[in-house]
């Protein structure tokens, strides 16, 4: 499988960049956050049904889209460089991927195809207060046994997407171990309370159950788990290398046009060898991320370890690179009303969602078996 | 088969029979023990063969094939180690301009030798007082009722030792601009007047030469081009410049690469301590994104996409990393770094080359401009001598 695009990812990536800026541009993103809402509901329903984008990683056979983790990469990128606020990553990727990855034929067939085509909304809760893991070796989230059903007892944070889920799935430890249980929004003893984050376009939540009804969901927990590690690592790569990428060519424009001392600023040195770095840290880890997408494919031993690598290097390249946005477009780069904050912020934010550089670190070192 | 395919098994058979796999070999010195004797009998052979020249004219001892051969043999080839180090200069930088912009006479004259083995080229540009702004070179060629005489310095010289010709580019008007001002000549290295001198780097190896020319005469056939054009031969000859991405030029295990720190971790028993396992998945993390970026130049380089630039940017990657890989690995070591141990010699050494690899080929400085101007289509650096006579330049000395 090569690195470089095929064609058809070439042209979704096109077509998705094409409505990013016709449909949901950043003065349309900024009008959303400042009315209070997390996303725009005829957005997801472009994102969902036009592009098809949460059904790429279903199967056919539970109304999937039939796409590929490559062609997710590309269409994340292009969402990532407008930072188009959207549950993608919590409903397409995390929730839709573990029921994927997990066993239990009735919750797929019940809940897969509504992910896959927009119409539901699913999330992953997995982090716990205090020691933070992304997924918890030992969750403290309790399932117990009520006659033949099952409650919930626990809290759990940094959900993303968790206020606008309809259907949550939530990693709880049991008598054995730990398991997957599914608890629809409406469920008694379900509180959420959504995170005021630092990054404006990001939405989260804290997530309380109190004997909350849920439905165990059948499957490997910890194998399936760690897979979805993986995915996440892999598309939010891609979303931050779009970013990276919006960064720079955002920067190298102003570059161009802002004129000191009788020249564009591009012309000095100071100013040209950042934006060199820039390109540098962009162009060094869209290559990690693109061997990551091929190694899911051809070196599946490898991937878990590739995924943690790209990330690792988006993660820290997009928050160095956002910082020099702000920087590089002096004092107006610090106002709220441009767009560097808004990266900056996502940066900060997507540096430590669902796992931080050392466990990036830890990943990579143990998947390697240093 | 194909024509190509034909040809690909052939280069594999020979080079079966004929070259030793990087496999079979020690890998602490690969490059070691070959003589120039050896080499020029094995690139005869090559030639012999019809491996030599592949995509040069057969009317001067070429293959006369094209690209599609020139890569099928690389991709055979990378499995081997060809001890034909000595004529990498002049097959990929003189040997191309020559039949670029040379005259007939040259071309007959020098190419056959150069693909045979029997002369060995060097490329003479940098100077003590002109490496970044090479243009602003001061060895001069003077007019003479015959030809020219040379007189000057050049250095960071590569094979000098054993050259036969080399390529120069010199001074002949200084009343014009710099770019304007500079001829290409090839001037024969067994001249007296030519001294050639090992230049010691800081690892104490000599690698390069500096060379001396004192009234060095060169006949009036020995212009590449045109006179007054050099700047435009020169920038023809780097453009030749073979790329080392994947063309089979495999190098040594890294000392500061993942595998070998991470061995060396292990025997020091480090590989339990958290903070150097995350420093090492960091390096895994960074190496091989600069292996993935050399992999999809080259993909789009197959598919017929002009990379430019970029070679640039995977250049400059790989400098920061071997830099930022030797800080990793000192912080790592501690104290023992300094102490002289056997087992770090091979490591601190690297440490001490960093600077200089990063620096051969063009600094990180001008990697970072390159990448800026042609890459991203910011403005030149403000400037004043791409219009001044050359005379009236400020220099170092």
């Amino acid at each position: 499988m090569p690195l470089i695009l095929t064609e058809e990812q070439k042209l979704l990536a096109q077509t998705v960049r094409r409505f990013v800026g016709r449909r949901t541009p950043l003065t349309a993103v900024r009008e959303l956050l400042s009315g209070g809402r997390s996303h725009d509901p005829e957005v997801w329903q472009q994102i969902s049904g036009e592009l098809g984008l949460t059904g790429f990683l279903v199967p056919d056979e539970y109304g999937g889209s039939g796409g590929t983790l490559g062609d997710l990469s590309v269409a994340l990128r292009a969402l990532g460089g407008g930072l188009v606020p959207s549950p993608l990553l919590a409903s397409g990727v995390l929730a839709a991927g573990l029921l994927v990855e997990l066993d239990d034929k009735s919750v797929k067939h019940e809940w897969l195809p509504r992910l896959a085509s927009g119409e539901a909304i699913g999330a992953l809760a997995t982090t716990e207060p205090g020691a933070g893991a992304f997924i918890p070796a030992l969750p403290t989230t309790r399932a117990t046994q009520v006659g033949s059903a099952v409650v919930l007892s626990g809290t759990k944070t940094a959900v993303i997407s968790g206020a606008d889920a309809d259907v949550l799935l939530v990693q709880a430890r049991t008598a054995t171990g730990a398991g997957i249980y599914l608890v629809e929004a409406s469920a008694d003893g379900l509180t959420r309370h959504a995170d005021r984050t630092v990054d404006l376009t990001a939405s989260s939540a804290t997530v309380t159950f109190d004997a909350t009804p849920a439905v165990e969901v059948a499957g490997d927990t910890v194998a399936a788990l760690d897979r979805i590690v993986d995915l996440a690592n892999v598309a939010i790569a891609s979303t931050q290398s779009g970013a990276l990428e919006a960064c720079l060519t955002m920067t190298t424009d102003f570059a161009k046009t802002r004129y000191t001392f009788g020249q564009p600023i591009g012309a000095y040195q100071g100013v040209k060898h950042k934006l060199a770095d820039m390109y540098n840290l962009w162009a060094l880890s869209d290559a990690a991320l693109r061997a990551a997408v091929r190694a899911a494919e051809e070196e599946p031993e490898r991937f878990a370890a590739a995924a943690a690598a790209a990330r690792s290097l988006t993660s820290a390249g997009y928050l160095s690179a956002a910082k020099d946005t702000m920087l590089l477009h002096g004092g107006i780069g610090c106002t709220w009303d441009h767009d560097a904050h808004l990266y900056y912020r996502n940066a900060i934010a997507g540096n430590v969602l669902a796992g931080s550089a050392d466990d990036l670190h830890d990943r990579i070192a143990d998947k390697l078996g240093i | 088969m194909t024509g190509t395919e034909e040809f690909r098994a052939k280069a594999s058979a020979w080079l079966q029979e004929n070259a030793t796999p990087f496999d079979e070999l020690p890998d602490s010195e690969p490059d070691a023990g070959v003589s120039l004797e050896e080499s020029k009998r094995f690139q005869q052979a090559l030639w012999e063969a019809g491996l030599a020249g592949i995509t040069w004219p057969k009317e001067y001892g070429g293959a006369g094939l094209g690209a599609d051969e020139l890569v099928a043999f690389n991709q055979v080839a990378a499995d081997y180690r060809l001890p034909t180090g000595p004529f990498v200069i002049g097959l990929g930088m003189p040997g191309p301009t020559i039949l670029e912009l040379g005259t007939e006479e040259q071309r007959s004259r020098y190419l056959p030798p150069m693909l045979r083995g029997e002369e060995i080229w060097c490329q003479l540009f940098s100077e003590p007082a002109a490496g970044s702004d090479v243009a602003s070179l001061q060895t001069t060629a003077t007019r003479t009722t015959k030809g020219w005489v040379i007189n000057g310095q050049k250095v960071w010289t590569s094979g000098a030792q054993w050259s036969d010709f080399g390529a120069i580019i010199a001074r002949t008007d200084p009343t014009v601009p710099k770019h304007k001002g500079i001829t290409m000549l090839i001037v024969d290295m067994h001249h007296p007047g030519v001294t050639v001198r090992p230049l010691v780097v800081a690892t104490g190896t000599a690698p390069f030469n500096e060379v001396f020319f004192d009234d060095v005469e060169v006949p009036a056939d020995a212009v590449i081009g045109k006179v007054g054009e050099g700047w435009a031969a020169a920038v023809v000859m780097l453009r030749h410049e073979r790329a080392t991405i994947g063309t089979g030029a495999r190098r040594r295990t890294n000392p500061l690469g993942f595998d070998s720190l991470v061995e060396l971790a292990r025997c020091r028993g480090l590989d339990r301590d958290q903070a150097a396992r995350r420093r090492l998945a960091e390096i895994y993390a960074r190496e091989t994104s600069l292996a993935a970026y050399g992999q999809l130049l080259h993909e789009e380089t197959d598919v017929g996409v002009q990379i430019g630039a970029r070679g640039s940017a995977a250049k400059l990657a790989g400098a920061e990393l071997q830099l930022w890989a030797a800080d990793v690995a000192q912080a790592v070591l501690g104290a023992d770094i300094a102490l002289g141990h056997e087992d770090l010699r091979r490591v601190v050494e690297s440490i001490v080359s960093a600077p200089g690899h990063a620096t051969a080929g063009g600094t990180n400085e001008i990697q970072r401009n390159i990448i800026g101007e042609r890459i991203l289509g910011l403005p030149k650096d403000p400037g004043v001598d791409r219009s001044t006579p050359f005379n009236q330049l400020r220099l170092s000395h």
